[in-house]
């Protein structure tokens, strides 16, 4: 197994999050976060894949990660986390399978015939499904900390690691 | 004393819709919205009741004590991800409960949230364009490839921003966006630059694809706020098919 392509796309996944935050608008105190943020959840979803768990699992192990972090990030960056969570995850958002399906499905009320309507019909629903539920996971992940600890807001959730007090200035 | 919380709560309601509307039109989920308009009314001693729809907010402020009930309704802009918003407002409503903001405060927040400067454009273009890059390296692309998808997506994405400046429908922008991107990306192909040219073609168009409105679709599915959520998981879709749709027409140009 091929492990040293883990580094390059750790900061490939790492830029690919820092556009979409820029894209954002987010606070410029954040962006380191969110560059260390998603180049460390898509790496676990690539690892996940490589593992053999598939793209859904992946993604929801990738998300989950993101989740749990951006409450620490929240902490002592001082921002909501979502701000860090969504730019991180929008990299793992499955954006080729929806246009794909989309493609899919303006190509089938075009003149085809019986076989090539069926493999079409294949793919179109495959890519919808699984953009569906790709989305369900990095729905769930990101909010896992928040439904699990059972709290309204990431201020009122303690940080267990004692990071706070040593990044703090 | 009657008159004074009359207007007491008149000024709390357009301070709470104007925070839900800035809250919904800047990509913050519903769930978010209702917990902060309800930290912000509870600071002054109020009870709040709120209705979110995607377009319109509605607030409804009772206080037990003087048995007022005021209720207001506010249409949200069109909407733009703007995450230095949401953070200032989330940071605003702490600061709110913790040091008892008056309202005059509370506006002159609002305004200066307002007046934040975005980043600079031709920093967005180029962060989001090595984004594209970065896409591409990871669905397996080489350098060629890449500097195609870096291209395709500056340029893609100025097309967007000059279309959005001229108020066109907002699906119509990320049409042309997307036509822009496919047409550079779609030459190369065309040109059989590179080794995989394809890849180019597909990762041009990531930079548009709707994250916000479906994560915060599928994140307010899952809390409850189903019409919400069907509301801005159709928008999605409505995004992804306006890119597919340029991606349609640029195939068809080029007939690859």
């Amino acid at each position: 197994m091929e492990w040293s392509v883990f580094f390059e796309s750790w900061i490939w996944l790492g830029f690919a999050s820092l556009g979409f935050a820029i894209l954002f608008n987010v606070p410029l105190r954040t962006l380191w976060v969110i560059f260390l943020l998603g180049a460390l959840g898509g790496t676990l979803k690539l690892v996940t894949m490589k593992m053999g768990g598939g793209i859904i699992l992946g993604s929801f192990f990738g998300a989950m990660l993101v989740g749990f972090l951006s409450i620490s990030a929240a902490h002592f960056r001082h921002a909501p986390p979502f701000v860090f969570a969504i730019p991180s995850v929008i990299p793992m958002v499955p954006g080729a399978f929806a246009y794909r399906m989309m493609l899919g499905i303006i190509k089938l009320t075009g003149d085809v015939d019986h076989t090539t309507f069926t493999q079409l019909l294949d793919d179109t629903v495959t890519n919808g499904l699984k953009a569906f539920f790709v989305l369900m996971a990095l729905a769930l992940g990101v909010s896992a900390p928040m439904l699990l600890t059972r709290r309204e807001s990431a201020k009122q959730i303690k940080v267990p690691l004692k990071i706070d007090g040593l990044i703090k200035k | 004393m009657e008159k004074l919380g009359l207007n007491l709560s008149k000024e709390l309601s357009e301070i709470l819709l104007e925070v839900g509307a800035l809250l919904m039109a800047s990509g913050a989920n519903s769930s978010r919205i209702r917990i902060t308009i309800m930290r912000i009314a509870k600071a002054y001693g109020f009870n709040a009741e709120l209705l979110i729809t995607h377009r319109a907010l509605m607030v409804s402020v009772s206080d037990d004590e003087h048995d007022l009930f005021q209720s207001s309704l506010k249409r949200t802009s069109p909407h733009g991800a703007n995450f230095r918003m949401v953070s200032g407002i989330s940071r605003m409503s702490w600061r709110i409960v913790d040091e008892n903001w008056n309202f005059e405060q509370i506006w002159g927040e609002i305004n200066r949230l307002k007046s934040l400067p975005h980043y600079p454009r031709l920093i967005v273009l180029s962060t989001v364009a090595l984004a594209g890059a970065s896409f591409c390296r990871l669905f397996g692309g080489g350098p060629v490839e890449m500097l195609v998808a870096f291209v395709a997506t500056f340029t893609g994405l100025f097309v967007r921003q000059e279309v959005t400046r001229r108020n066109f429908n907002g699906y119509l922008c990320i049409f042309f966006a997307s036509l822009a991107s496919c047409l550079i990306s779609g030459a190369s192909v065309k040109l059989n630059l590179g080794a995989e040219p394809e890849y180019a073609f597909a990762t041009s168009v990531l930079y548009l694809i709707p994250g916000i409105p479906l994560i915060n679709s599928l994140s307010d599915l899952l809390d409850g706020n189903i019409m919400n959520g069907i509301v801005r998981g159709t928008n999605g879709l409505i995004i992804a098919f306006a890119i597919a749709f340029g991606m349609l027409c640029s195939i068809l140009i080029y007939n690859i």
